[in-house]
């Protein structure tokens, strides 16, 4: 080492110098993208490039086989007159709109428990965040063993009851509230840590100061809670509202889109098309009308929230 | 990272592409090797490794490796890998008609075409035979038809018909159901297969059809597939079937399994699933008739690939599969129908008289049955859309008639556009 140390030492020439200064700070500029450039290419390979792909094969007719024939506007002006398509997009949206309050609410009431002190917190902490780390696979086809409507649990245990047994799966309207359930289930203990971090950043003296103020509960929670938590909440929203338009494998797990269709969400309706039915170029025109979709919401959500900035 | 971890990344690198380049084309050893892409039903995949080693046995330059996948990602992941250049040497599959042009042609390899062809079932045939091309080799056939549980029939004291004389009108036999119902102890009398496919039994029985004779137009919508809908819905309405099979998509078959239930209408190759029932005897007997009798054929291939560069050997090994010996031999421990003509007399380990039932019931198949079904460039597409339709009719969101006009015009939307884009 010391050898090495005064072989450096000595740099008489000041040409030398600055050209190491230069790489040095080349160097530095370079390093955040080399860092960058793992995730940079997966997000290349296998986001960024298939959805161009996808943007293509909307303007064509492909099967995924065969060649593509280019056909314009075609698939999108069939998608239009599609009353079922719109009628998937209405489903869509009205699980969305049922799931993102239900497991925004609950996730933060949780976490509004799981904050303060009380015996056994981590355990309660680890049965919530569960279902979080069971495959959705798994969770709906638990739940179709609880609500399965000739052999599921609730089921056996009204009809032991006396009392008559609910359609949970077959009926359109109770299937709706039952991928609800199962879906709030699966997902509110994820949602809960998120929350508790923005939580337990909140400075306790600023409750402590409104509490001697002689405020209310309810106005802690209006006052400070809330507006302090919008970074957290604006992440959780965005992230929500996403994961709700693209539900899919618990929701197919669970009901199969039944009964006729009437909790088939959009992604699956796109996933028909282009696997079962081969029209590769017409499913491509749907997920590229549910990016756009997806975008407007992050966009007004954004904008409306103004960037997750507190006032 | 250190050097160390560099290395041993390197080394990771290096061993996972040196794995994947092994797994294409030629083996170390000079073996020609086949990937056979294969889905199970029951247990034929154990009985086709039996004969695969058999085969290499007796051609020891050839190395087949079964790849088993299940059935509902078969489309797909064939499709991905003809897209990719690399498709599999053999693919076992029943919607063939998509992939014809990517078949080996195995005329080029069989011989005489109609000597072949002769020797498999004839409604098959328009599966494997497009455009005049013999595009994949018959293995078994299908046909749909009737499980019951003995006990619950024993219970209720209602006979069921043993020989092709006492067969019941579908009037005798909702009649036997309810009869089941009440004094069998019938959780639910009848359970039935929510597919298009197995509920088209009742239709064809009725007199209709899907299309018109000569496949131009969709003719689902007629006034006896109508009825056929009208009285299928009936017999939920009536409690004879449960609602959660059609619309809440609960399975049939653990449904039967529980031995709660009476009848269960679904296909032969049940039967290698439901043989290890143990806790109630069960069998099978003949589909109910109204203006015909009917079911409904159907069958699996196996079908070689071009481009892999083992064609020939692919040919010769399909040739193996397709001969009397072997293709008994894979029927019977499978406990399937054979697709060949001369294969019909075969020493099942099950009870022979279920065999025969089934063998029967595709002998009184309606010839529009298998014309309607092997009608691939539209039932590949929206046999899905003939089941949604017939749930949507159960469900009451449209009455019998409209919801198989709705899918007729989707048959209708797809042929149109077959013809504009042939």
């Amino acid at each position: 080492m010391v050898v090495e140390k005064s072989k450096a030492m000595p740099m008489p020439i000041k040409k030398t110098n600055v050209q190491t200064m230069k790489k040095a700070q080349r160097k530095k500029k370079m390093a955040p993208y080399l860092f960058v450039l793992p995730n940079l290419l997966i997000f290349l390979i296998f986001i960024i490039i298939p959805a161009l792909m996808g943007l293509v094969y909307s303007f064509t007719s492909y099967n995924g086989v065969s060649d593509m024939k280019f056909t314009g506007l075609e698939n999108y002006i069939r998608l239009f007159n599609n009353a079922e398509f719109w009628k998937i997009m209405l489903n869509t949206l009205i699980y969305a709109a049922l799931v993102v309050p239900l497991v925004f609410a609950i996730s933060l009431g949780i976490a509004m428990l799981m904050i303060k002190e009380m015996k056994a917190r981590g355990l309660f902490r680890a049965i919530i965040f569960w279902p979080t780390m069971i495959s959705f696979i798994i969770v709906g086809l638990s739940w179709k063993w609880i609500f399965g409507d000739s052999f599921g649990v609730i089921t056996y245990l009204l009809e032991a009851g006396g009392l008559p047994p609910i359609k949970w799966l077959s009926d359109p309207v109770i299937a709706k509230i039952t991928i609800v359930i199962a879906t709030v289930w699966a997902r509110v203990g994820f949602f809960m840590v998120i929350f508790i971090a923005g939580l337990q950043s909140i400075p306790a003296s600023y409750y402590e100061a409104a509490q001697i103020d002689g405020a209310s509960r309810s106005q802690l929670f209006w006052k400070i809670t809330l507006p302090l938590l919008k970074p957290t909440s604006l992440l959780v929203f965005m992230l929500l509202i996403v994961e709700s338009v693209k539900a899919y494998p618990l929701i197919f797990s669970l009901t199969g889109g039944g009964p006729a269709k009437e909790t088939t969400l959009i992604v699956q309706y796109i996933f028909e098309f282009g696997f079962t039915k081969s029209e590769v170029g017409y499913a491509s025109a749907m997920s590229v009308v549910l990016f756009l979709l997806i975008g407007a919401f992050t966009l007004i959500q954004f904008k409306w929230a103004e960037g997750g900035k507190i006032d | 990272m250190n050097k160390r971890n560099w290395s041993s990344a390197a080394k990771v690198i290096i061993i996972a592409i040196v794995l994947s380049l092994a797994g294409c084309g030629q083996s170390g050893d000079g073996k020609v090797k086949l990937d056979f892409m294969w889905f199970s039903d029951g247990g034929e995949g154990e009985v086709m490794k039996e004969i695969i080693e058999k085969y290499e046995k007796q051609n020891p330059d050839v190395d087949i490796n079964l790849v088993e996948i299940a059935f509902k990602d078969v489309k797909t992941k064939l499709k991905t890998m003809i897209a990719g250049g690399k498709p599999p040497a053999l693919v076992r599959i029943n919607d063939t008609y998509e992939f014809a042009d990517y078949a080996i042609d195995l005329t080029d390899y069989v011989g005489d075409q109609e000597k072949f062809i002769s020797q498999f079932e004839d409604s098959i045939k328009p599966f494997y035979v497009i455009d005049g091309k013999i595009i994949a080799a018959p293995m078994d056939i299908t046909a749909n038809g009737m499980y019951y549980n003995k006990d619950l029939f024993k219970k209720a004291g209602v006979k069921v018909p043993q020989t092709p004389e006492e067969i019941w009108t579908w009037d005798e036999f909702t009649a036997a159901l309810k009869k089941v119902k009440e004094k069998g102890d019938a959780r639910y009398p009848m359970v039935w297969d929510s597919s298009g496919h197995r509920w088209s039994t009742m239709m064809y029985e009725y007199g209709g059809s899907l299309f018109n004779e000569d496949l131009t137009k969709a003719a689902v919508n007629g006034p006896a597939s109508v009825k056929a809908l009208t009285d299928f819905k009936k017999m939920h309405k009536e409690g004879l079937i449960p609602d959660s099979v059609w619309l809440g998509g609960e399975n049939p078959n653990n449904l039967f399994r529980s031995g709660t239930v009476a009848v269960h209408l679904a296909g032969n190759w049940m039967m290698g699933s439901y043989k290890d029932i143990t806790h109630f005897s069960w069998g099978v007997t003949y589909l109910p008739k109204d203006e015909t009798r009917s079911s409904v054929p159907g069958g699996k291939y196996v079908m070689g690939l071009k481009n892999t560069g083992v064609e020939k050997e692919t040919a010769k090994f399909i040739q193996y599969l397709s001969t009397k010996e072997v293709n008994a031999e894979y029927i019977e421990k499978s406990l399937f129908l054979s697709a060949r003509k001369d294969n019909k007399d075969l020493n099942y380990p099950l009870d022979d008289h279920m065999f025969d039932v089934f063998t029967d019931e595709f002998k009184h198949t309606t010839p529009q049955a298998a014309k309607d079904w092997s009608y691939q460039q539209v039932m590949n597409k929206n046999a899905g859309d003939l089941t949604t339709g017939i749930a949507k009719a159960l469900k009451g969101e449209s009455t019998p008639q409209e919801a198989l006009d709705e899918v007729a015009e989707i048959f209708d939307g797809t042929i149109e556009q077959n013809n504009k884009q042939p």
